[in-house]
């Protein structure tokens, strides 16, 4: 039973979506409308029970005092007052809220992003070898790219720009397309299973 | 060479072009000026949706190419609407709109209007395609859009002549599945360099008009508008540190063959001595 009624849900909706796409009608537009909107106020949910589980494995780390567990502290003060601020004097312009924002999160996390330009020249003056003709390749490839993609490289000769776009345009791009028909395909057959009740590990348990 | 250099070398690449300007000279590929006539060629008072489905990480790579694309919207009398698929969109489309908007006196609710944010993007942008009020039915002030001016005749996708994503991760191709695929929508893409080689294939197949890849997508559009901002300025940094990185990897590889053949030399010597 605890099973059996997700199953049949999914199978229903599943069914329904997959149906109401071939058919125009208004009740078929009006229904399929609903279940849009449901699915938002679901996803909202879902929201709340990843803020709160967040609340709560951030409070045990703090109560049993577990290593690190003055990042843990700041994680959930930053999740309170962001919250308390958003609700109290709202989000909008000259709010504490916008202005936490600005000066807080958009710069933190800007700042662990750009980290990546500090590991990524590490990690290829250390690692980037051409130990194979195959590694010799793909340093070519990479070296072309990176010119080819910065006005320096256009400065050098128009052939690296040239080449970089020939190189996004066609072997990087059929190896893309494969990679989406791939995915297309492994989505369908996901999907079928789900639908018709063999794929089940979406349900949790084994 | 110690690691502690190469980030000391990497700052320095990225900083100084940043303060002292260069100016290297740049060229507009073919999937940017496509994005630029796309909405060059709309007339006065057509309707562009523009998403910003991006986090906060992204800011510094994404807000050059949306205040050009921006720039040029306003600058032609088009009705901006925007929206975030993502939360941390919100505050910054917001921000980004208002700026740009008040350069050209646009007002709000007439010339542009901010609908907010809204969650599950499959469903949302799916939505849309039936009816914008169901899915906002108030804007990002809380106003009920049947009190806007500008949204009074917008009801769906057919009112839109061109969607534009402002994404950094796989958001544009959600929109290629529901919005152009089910409601033959135009869409235009601006997206950070790293996830640009993702959407060729949707250029290629037409799904995508055009597409802005990273500040070089942001500086082309700058020269396109003639409107030289933070896109140009990104690029010079960008090749020089892109330079270093290649010094860096040239450096590491004369060191891996000198050290394999001084091995092999040795290994020779020592044979010979037995």
């Amino acid at each position: 039973m605890q099973r059996g009624i997700p199953i049949i849900v999914c199978f229903v909706f599943g069914l329904f979506m997959l149906i109401q796409f071939f058919v125009p009608h208004r009740l078929s537009v009006s229904a399929y409308e609903t279940v849009l909107d449901w699915m938002q106020i679901i996803f909202v949910f879902t929201l709340l029970v990843g803020a709160i589980s967040y609340a709560k494995l951030n409070a045990k780390k703090v109560s049993r005092r577990e290593s690190g567990w003055g990042y843990n502290v700041i994680g959930l003060a930053g999740l309170l007052v962001m919250v308390i601020m958003g609700l109290w004097m709202g989000t909008g312009e000259k709010t504490p809220f916008l202005w936490m924002f600005n000066n807080l999160q958009a710069p933190m996390q800007s700042t662990m992003f750009s980290l990546l330009a500090f590991f990524v020249a590490s990690a290829a003056y250390r690692g980037f070898r051409a130990r194979s003709w195959e590694a010799g390749l793909l340093l070519a490839v990479a070296i072309v790219v990176m010119l080819g993609r910065v006005p320096l490289g256009n400065l050098i000769s128009h052939w690296i720009p040239d080449a970089a776009n020939w190189i996004l345009r066609t072997p990087s791009m059929a190896a893309k397309r494969g990679i989406y028909i791939g995915i297309g395909l492994g989505t369908i057959s996901t999907s079928l299973r789900i639908i018709l009740g063999i794929e089940r590990t979406y349900l949790g348990g084994k | 060479m110690s690691r502690h250099l190469i980030f000391v070398l990497i700052a320095l690449s990225v900083a100084i072009p940043l303060v002292i300007k260069i100016g290297l000279p740049n060229e507009v590929t073919s999937e940017v000026m496509r994005v630029y006539e796309e909405i060059d060629q709309l007339d006065s008072g057509s309707v562009v949706l523009i998403s910003f489905d991006h986090e906060a990480s992204s800011l510094p790579e994404v807000k050059p190419m949306a205040q050009a694309i921006l720039h040029h919207c306003f600058a032609k009398k088009l009705k901006v609407i925007g929206l975030a698929l993502l939360a941390e969109g919100t505050a910054i489309g917001d921000q980004i709109l208002r700026e740009v908007g008040n350069e050209y006196q646009a007002n709000y609710g007439r010339d542009f209007v901010f609908l907010g944010f809204r969650p599950q993007y499959q469903a949302a942008i799916l939505g849309m395609g039936e009816d914008i009020k169901r899915v906002f039915p108030q804007d990002y002030k809380n106003i009920p859009l049947s009190q806007i001016p500008m949204m009074r005749k917008i009801k769906t996708y057919e009112d839109i002549s061109l969607i534009i994503s402002v994404a950094d991760g796989d958001m544009p191709v959600w929109w290629v599945d529901y919005a152009v695929s089910r409601y033959h929508r135009r869409l235009a893409v601006a997206t950070t360099a790293v996830m640009a080689t993702s959407f060729y294939p949707f250029l290629s197949s037409g799904q995508m008009v055009g597409l802005l890849g990273g500040l070089k997508g942001a500086a082309e559009y700058e020269m396109l508008i003639k409107k030289p901002g933070m896109g140009q300025r990104g690029m010079d940094a960008q090749s020089v540190c892109h330079l270093v990185i290649i010094l860096l990897v040239v450096l590491g590889n004369v060191a891996y063959f000198l050290k394999g053949s001084s091995t092999v030399h040795s290994r020779q010597s020592t044979a010979k001595s037995f």
